[in-house]
């Protein structure tokens, strides 16, 4: 067990000394899931909304889909744009291969399903008194969609740290699409993976941490956020 | 349109949600700048009535003419005009403040907000600057259909609907309710339509008073209404069972299920049960309540007997001579012919 709690202290040290490779890291991580959260976010919440508020012939079939698209392998993502964005593939001439481009246009194919179904539950699981209230204050069509979004603002965040938390933790779109390299686009989990493949205990640690941590503040931002509006 | 133009004409309306309730009212009109009560049972079509009011809902059948003109087509600019509070209060998650001024921000109406919100709260009894920016979860419940309500005065509106503003609040909140509305119909000649149950709160605040019974629009609220089903029974009468071996007697009525109507005035109260009298209903019973009629000054009595409760109107002078205060047992007395059929 020793080596676990010398993994430990190793890992501060990295990370207090400023070791080049572990924030390349770091930086690449934050960067691809900056990326890919944001994008997911800009498509997710509207689709998601428009899945909750709306009732369209198909939508239970669409729901299902989604719903379904939530337990997609990584993997799976990762192999179905590795076979778009490879030089044979339809999208190859763009370069995404083996980019961090590439590696955020697979995280957000692989948590879109997440935003857009945890916003359109958020919208679904609205007050049913709150149409009729804003119908009776005077608010029409897109003002009752902006103030029922509005009330979801919380489910909403949630789905988006959910999400969050997908992206910044999956290993095999970085691997896959990615391809780990070093310096341009070895992520924290493919760096982990590596590490420990090569016995590397404490670089491991030490890059668990910084996942953990880069967590830990993701929560703590959102819970200050709703805290302040509520 | 002219003052003496009704501002509500409904017409033929029927309105229902599946086939067991339908609202059906052949003719019914709310003249401009009145204020009348709804009473009735739960589930008795009152808070439909108000959708229909509201223009909420459409009527499945029927003609509602508003102020004059046909009610159809883009109903926006109609509901501008008209707010309903609802029953159980629902407050955006957002600040008091906030929730006050939704409705004139989403109209374009933003000068002097701080000032239209505050004069709001205050016609409601809310300090503006304690409550204006508490959240929505801090509020109790009375706070928060106060809050409810202030954010429909705010909107100056010409119709005010109120469902059952009082059913969830303390007596403060009623009281204070009641006075917010009494002083927007006098500052702005507000229409007022209310539906309660509270009948006392209601007759303060209230020119006349309406009764609905299963849909229908059954008299002027003061009435006892008494629904079927009816058997014949001893002497050409025919009877009803309302509890604890009571049976309330009647003339023959036009069918099983007919709704009987009892008019306060007819019927007596007795301290002591009656001996050779005529009348052929005598009802042991408790006094609930007792409050005073606007329109003729008499001591209206509600007096709950087994299974029913009867409303009975007396001068101020029997109330006193007999001490008829709530709480006290007494005996209701009225005659089979009293009973009318609706």
């Amino acid at each position: 067990m020793d080596y676990i709690a010398q993994g430990f202290i190793h890992a501060i040290k990295l990370l207090l000394s400023g070791n080049p490779e572990t924030y390349s890291a770091i930086i690449t991580t934050l960067k691809v899931s900056t990326l890919s959260i944001s994008m997911s976010l800009l498509i997710g919440i509207p689709l998601g909304f428009l899945l909750g508020y709306f009732s369209f012939p198909g939508k239970k079939q669409c729901r299902a889909v989604v719903d379904t698209l939530l337990a997609m392998p990584t993997v799976v993502v990762g192999l179905l744009v590795y076979g778009f964005v490879t030089r044979r593939g339809p999208l190859g001439e763009m370069g995404l291969l083996f980019s961090i481009a590439g590696i955020a246009l697979a995280q957000t194919i692989l948590v879109i399903p997440i935003v857009i179904s945890l916003t359109a539950t958020a919208i679904e699981s609205l007050d049913r008194r709150l149409r009729v209230n804003l119908l009776t204050l005077g608010a029409r069509g897109k003002q009752i969609a902006i103030a029922s979004l509005l009330e979801a603002r919380y489910a909403v965040l949630t789905a988006g740290v959910t999400a969050y938390g997908r992206a910044i933790s999956e290993v095999g779109i970085s691997m896959m699409i990615g391809g780990n390299i070093k310096w341009h686009t070895r992520t924290i989990t493919t760096a982990i993976a590596l590490e420990t493949g090569k016995g590397q205990f404490a670089m491991g640690i030490a890059l668990g941490l910084v996942l953990l941590a880069i967590a830990f503040t993701m929560n703590g931002i959102i819970s200050a956020l709703k805290r302040k509006t509520a | 349109m002219n003052e003496t133009t009704p501002l509500y004409a409904l017409s033929h309306i029927q309105h229902g949600y599946g086939r067991d309730f339908t609202l059906v009212i052949p003719e019914f009109s709310i003249e401009q700048k009145t204020s009348v009560g709804l009473v009735g049972p739960n589930g008795c079509g009152k808070s439909t009535l108000l959708r229909i009011l509201s223009f909420l809902e459409a009527p499945n059948t029927g003609e509602i003419l508003f102020d004059g003109r046909k009610v159809e087509g883009d109903l926006g600019e109609l509901r501008n005009q008209v707010t309903l509070v609802l029953q159980e209060p629902y407050l955006l998650k957002r600040s008091v403040f906030d929730n006050v001024a939704y409705g004139l921000r989403i109209r374009g109406e933003k000068h002097d907000l701080k000032e239209r919100v505050h004069e709001a709260l205050d016609w409601v009894g809310l300090s503006p600057k304690i409550f204006a920016g508490r959240r929505w979860y801090e509020l109790s419940g009375g706070e928060a259909q106060r809050v409810s309500v202030a954010s429909r005065l705010i909107l100056r509106p010409r119709v005010l609907l109120l469902d059952e503003p009082t059913a969830s609040v303390d007596t403060h909140s009623a009281q204070l309710i009641q006075k917010a509305i009494r002083d927007i119909r006098t500052r702005f000649d507000t229409t007022i339509v209310i539906a309660s149950h509270d009948r006392a709160w209601l007759s303060n605040i209230t020119d006349s008073i309406i009764r609905i019974h299963k849909g229908r629009i059954v008299g002027t609220g003061v009435e006892n209404i008494i629904p079927g089903p009816w058997g014949a029974d001893r002497d050409n009468l025919w009877s009803k069972e309302i509890g604890e071996g009571n049976r309330i007697y009647a003339l023959k009525p036009p069918e099983e299920h007919a709704v009987a109507v009892l008019h306060p005035w007819d019927i007596m109260i007795a301290t002591e049960p009656p001996s050779a009298i005529s009348a052929q209903n005598i009802l042991p019973g408790e006094i609930r309540q007792l409050t005073v009629a606007r329109e003729n000054g008499r001591i209206q009595i509600d007096v709950q007997t087994p299974g029913i409760a009867l409303t009975c109107t007396v001068t101020d002078h029997a109330a006193e001579s007999l001490s008829l205060l709530p709480g006290r047992k007494v005996f209701v007395v009225f005659k089979a012919s009293s009973l009318s059929w609706q």
